[in-house]
C-alpha cells in the first residue's frame, strides 16, 4: 500500500513536472515571436562613407505602416485607417526627449506649410513609463503631463498616447525622436532616427506627398 | 506469485526511471527568458554601469557617507540630479522601503552644461563619463544585502533612450 502511495506520489510529481516544461516551452516560444516581430521592423543608423549624417534605414520602407488605433488627449479613439488618403508623418516623441522637443517647432511648421496638400502629423508619445493598462492614476498624470507639453508648444495635430503598446511593429523605438513618412496610398516611404534637420524633414514629406 | 510481484516491481521501477529521465531532458531543453517591458524591446547599450564598492563596513544605527561610483557608456550623456527642464528626467539614487538598511541622504555631483549644435540656447545639465553619488546609509547591526537603485535617462548628440532604473547592489556590515 505505501509502495502504490510512493509511486502514485512519484507519477504525479513527473507529470508536474511535464506540465511545467511544456509551458516553460511555450513562454520561450512567444517570446522568440515577439523579438523576431520586433526584429522585423528594427531598422538600423547606417554611417554615411563619405562623413555625412547617418541614415536610418528600416525594413518597414515599401511596407504598409503597421495599423494601430490609440486614444487623442481627450479619451477618443484615432485608428491610423482614418488617414489613408493623405500623407503622414508618424512622429514618436515624449516629453522627456529633448532632441524631440527641438525638432517640434519645425514640425508644426512644415505641418502648416503642406497640410492644404493633404499631409498631417500623428504626434505619437511614448514615455516608455511601462504603465499597466489599469493603472488609472497613472494614465491620467501621463495625459495632463503630455498636455500641458502639447499646450506650450502649441501643437496643432492630433497627439496620441500609449504609443510603447505599438512599439513592436514599428522596430522597437529604442531611440527617439523616430519618424516615419506614409505616402497617401499608406505605404512607408521614408523614416529617420534621431535629431536631423527640419531640411530633412521637408524632403521626406514631399516624398510621402508625391509618391 | 512472489515471482510475479518482484517482475512487476521491476517493471514499474524501470518505468519511472524512464519517465524521471524524460522529465530530465525536458526540463533541460525547457528556456525561459526573462520577459521584456511593455511592448518595447530592450535597447542594447547599457548606458550606466556601477562600478563599486561591492561591500562596505559601517557603523551600526549611525548615518554613514558611501561614495557609489557610476560609469556611463562613452558618447551618452544622462540628466543630472537637478535638470535645466522640468519635463527632463533627473538622475536619482534610491533604497526600496522594505530593505534592511536605508537612504538617509544623497549628494549628487554638479551637473556639466553642454548645448546640441541644432540648438545652441538651450543648456543641459548632464553627466558623462564617471560620477560618484554619495549615499548616507543607516543599517542595524549585521549584515545587509541592499538593491540599491538608479534611475536615469540617456541620450546621445541626436536621440534619447527610454527611462532606466538599474540595481546597485551593496553588500551593508554594520557593526
Amino acid at each position: 500500500m505505501r509502495r502504490n502511495t510512493l509511486v502514485l506520489c512519484v507519477t504525479l510529481f513527473i507529470l508536474a513536472g511535464f506540465a511545467w516544461a511544456g509551458w516553460a516551452n511555450w513562454e520561450y516560444r512567444q517570446q522568440a515571436a515577439e523579438r523576431l516581430l520586433a526584429a522585423s521592423g528594427r531598422g538600423e543608423l547606417v554611417p554615411d562613407p563619405s562623413g555625412g549624417a547617418a541614415t536610418y534605414v528600416t525594413p518597414l520602407k515599401g511596407k504598409p505602416a503597421p495599423s494601430f488605433a490609440l486614444e487623442d488627449l481627450s479619451g477618443k479613439k484615432v485608428s491610423l485607417a482614418s488617414y489613408r488618403g493623405k500623407a503622414l508623418l508618424i512622429n514618436f516623441w515624449a516629453t522627456w526627449c529633448a532632441p524631440c522637443k527641438i525638432e517640434t517647432p519645425w514640425i508644426i511648421e512644415l505641418r502648416n506649410k503642406y497640410a492644404s496638400q493633404g499631409f498631417e502629423v500623428l504626434g505619437i508619445d511614448t514615455e516608455g513609463d511601462d504603465l499597466k493598462p489599469g493603472d488609472t492614476a497613472g494614465w491620467a498624470k501621463n495625459k495632463a503631463e503630455v498636455s500641458k507639453f502639447v499646450q506650450q508648444m502649441k501643437v496643432p495635430y492630433p497627439v496620441l498616447i500609449n504609443g510603447d503598446s505599438i512599439s513592436t511593429p514599428y522596430g522597437g523605438l529604442d531611440e527617439l525622436p523616430t519618424s516615419f513618412f506614409v505616402d497617401r496610398q499608406g505605404k512607408v516611404v521614408a523614416a529617420q532616427l534621431g535629431l536631423t534637420s527640419e531640411r530633412d524633414i521637408e524632403g521626406n514629406i514631399k516624398k510621402a506627398l508625391t509618391q | 506469485m512472489r515471482g510475479l510481484i518482484s517482475a512487476k516491481s521491476k517493471v514499474g521501477g524501470a518505468c519511472v526511471a524512464v519517465a524521471a529521465l524524460a522529465l530530465w531532458g525536458t526540463i533541460t531543453s525547457a528556456q525561459i527568458v526573462p520577459a521584456s517591458g511593455q511592448g518595447r524591446a530592450q535597447s542594447q547599450t547599457q548606458a550606466v554601469t556601477y562600478l563599486f564598492p561591492e561591500q562596505v563596513t559601517v557603523p551600526a544605527g549611525k548615518p554613514s557617507a558611501v561614495a557609489l561610483h557610476f560609469r556611463i557608456a562613452p558618447g551618452l550623456h544622462i540628466n543630472s540630479h537637478t535638470p535645466s527642464d522640468e519635463y527632463l528626467i533627473p538622475t536619482v539614487f534610491s533604497i526600496p522601503a522594505d530593505s534592511s538598511a536605508h537612504l538617509d541622504a544623497a549628494k549628487y555631483p554638479a551637473g556639466t552644461e553642454i548645448t546640441l549644435a541644432v540648438d545652441p540656447k538651450t543648456k543641459l545639465s548632464v553627466y558623462t563619463g564617471d560620477f560618484v553619488i554619495e549615499a548616507r546609509l543607516v543599517a542595524a547591526p549585521g549584515n545587509h544585502l541592499v538593491q540599491g537603485k538608479l534611475h536615469y535617462q540617456a541620450c546621445d548628440r541626436n536621440e534619447c533612450m527610454p527611462p532606466k532604473t538599474i540595481t546597485v547592489p551593496i553588500d551593508v556590515i554594520a557593526r
